[in-house]
């Protein structure tokens, strides 16, 4: 019996397992909403509008909105990926289902991983759709080629490994509440420290560590589609981003399976 | 051949030990008791040979594996004392996942699936969700995927533990069928009737210690039951 087999039927499980969660169903309806304001928000693609005396052309504020746009759902998705793994290693734990699976041949790193899958399957589906329509939108309306779109999501992906896999391993010490509360103190503190990084003022204290030494999770994202707007420079350096991207992303995986791996499982007060 | 031994194992958690210097082997074949008040160590002793935890000291072997080893888990069943399952699973779900996580093939798994069914009596529950069983058909389907794929290996925590009179009887059946062709089988109880009845060895924990181990005529004293003799046992 092989670890890769005993992943798929793990991850299966997991994603079947993370479906019938009623969080899912929430999930849904934003996305929904998003679509429609994703809509709203790409609308607008032809004529000019004046700002106190000055002329801009609507195509011009369409790649700079888009660019946006994209972005700011990408780190929701990224968010998501971690709200979702806040628990879906610690339910099954839990509820018993966990030893009952790690009672067979399986390795720990095979079921930490599946269940990491199966968080991840619904934040990618989600991602995939909410960042494919943006850019379909974009593409049909803008005329914005699809292929930074493609880097962003690739963006996206690595970074919400990350995020759910440090989500997933925090989960074993603490409770979800807890957990949910610093993914989003997390996603919003390493995007301020990017922005503030890419608008060319340095940030400084935590901030400036979180975006020298951080995951890069809003600034791999913005430089991947910084094509969109020729006329703006970011200032970072696309191969120190997904280098440090990748970094965070395997470091996260090794955190996860150390820590799960020293977890005791089904403990009782002896 | 000893299909699961524990050599000097000792267990700590924070500054109480669970477990000191327990030595206990379980010959390939035999089926034993492990008895003990609450809190003696039983479960803990389950946990150490299911790699679910670590000793702090001493050596545990599953089949001449570490439990750290997956493989040492291969043809093992096991039976928790609190079957607890995904309530939105269906029985069959649960079945074919445990199936396939025992390295059973397709049209093996389908056949096995079957079997355990139909010998625990819940072959027209397939369909049903987990979470409209009651304990004691939860019970069933925690033997059921214990009993997949004929285990060499079966360790059982607290078995009759919700099952009414006739379960109890069948359960009986159950570990006397496996029994039979040849499976090694750790039964941890409260109930010494049903210990006297199915093995043919027992130890008895008492604060994290074996105080005795051995065949069941050993441990049981000329005109002693088993509950005699547990208690003079606990209490020396």
């Amino acid at each position: 019996m092989s670890a890769v087999t005993n992943f798929r039927l793990l991850a299966a499980e997991a994603v079947q397992d993370a479906i019938r969660r009623r969080v899912v169903a929430a999930i849904a309806a934003v996305s929904v909403l998003s679509l429609l304001g994703i809509d709203g928000c790409t609308s607008c693609a032809g004529g000019s509008i004046v700002v106190n005396g000055e002329s801009s052309e609507l195509p011009q504020i369409a790649e700079a909105t888009g660019m946006i746009t994209f972005s700011v759902l990408a780190l929701w998705c990224i968010a998501l990926a971690g709200v979702l793994s806040a628990e879906h290693l610690t339910q099954p734990l839990d509820d018993g289902s966990a030893t009952l699976s790690l009672a067979r041949p399986v390795g720990r790193g095979a079921f930490v991983f599946a269940r990491l899958a199966g968080a991840l399957a619904i934040a990618f589906a989600t991602g995939l759709v909410l960042l494919g329509a943006t850019a379909a939108l974009l593409n049909v309306r803008s005329g914005l080629a699809p292929g930074p779109a493609l880097a962003g999501v690739g963006a996206f992906a690595v970074g919400a490994v990350t995020v759910a896999a440090l989500a997933m391993a925090l989960s074993l010490a603490i409770g979800r509440t807890a957990n949910v509360l610093f993914v989003f103190a997390l996603v919003a503190a390493i995007s301020l420290s990017n922005v503030l990084s890419l608008a060319g003022r340095e940030p400084g204290g935590a901030l400036g560590w979180l975006d020298a030494l951080g995951p890069p999770l809003a600034s791999s994202v913005a430089v991947a589609v910084a094509g969109w707007v020729p006329q703006v420079e970011l200032s970072a350096d696309p191969a120190d981003l997904v280098f440090r991207s990748v970094l965070w992303a395997g470091g996260s995986l090794v955190v996860l399976w150390a820590c799960f791996s020293r977890v005791e499982l089904g403990r009782q007060a002896p | 051949m000893n299909v699961l031994e524990l050599e000097g194992v000792r267990k700590r958690y924070g500054r109480r030990d669970a477990l000191l210097d327990v030595d206990l082997s379980v010959p390939e074949g035999s089926t034993i008791g492990l008895l003990g008040p609450n809190g003696a160590g039983k479960t803990t002793a389950l946990r150490l040979l299911l790699g679910f935890s670590r000793p702090t000291a001493g050596q545990v072997r599953v089949q001449g594996l570490d439990p750290s080893d997956p493989k040492s888990r291969e043809s093992l069943g096991y039976l928790p004392e609190r079957m607890s399952l995904p309530a939105r699973m269906t029985v069959a779900s649960v079945m074919g996942l445990h199936a396939g996580l025992a390295g059973l093939t397709r049209s093996e798994a389908r056949r096995a699936i079957d079997a355990a069914l139909e010998c625990t009596g819940i072959g027209d529950r397939a369909d049903d969700r987990v979470g409209g069983l009651s304990k004691g058909l939860l019970q069933r389907v925690g033997f059921a995927q214990a009993l997949l794929g004929e285990p060499r290996v079966l360790l059982l925590d607290e078995p009759t533990s919700g099952l009414d009179p006739i379960g109890v009887r069948d359960a009986r059946e159950w570990i006397g069928a496996v029994r039979e062709r040849g499976c090694t089988v750790l039964l941890s109880s409260h109930g010494l009737s049903e210990v006297e009845r199915v093995c043919d060895h027992v130890a008895i924990l008492h604060e994290g210690r074996v105080v005795t181990a051995g065949a069941v005529d050993d441990v049981v004293a000329e005109g002693e039951t088993l509950e005699d003799a547990f208690v003079r046992w606990v209490r020396a």
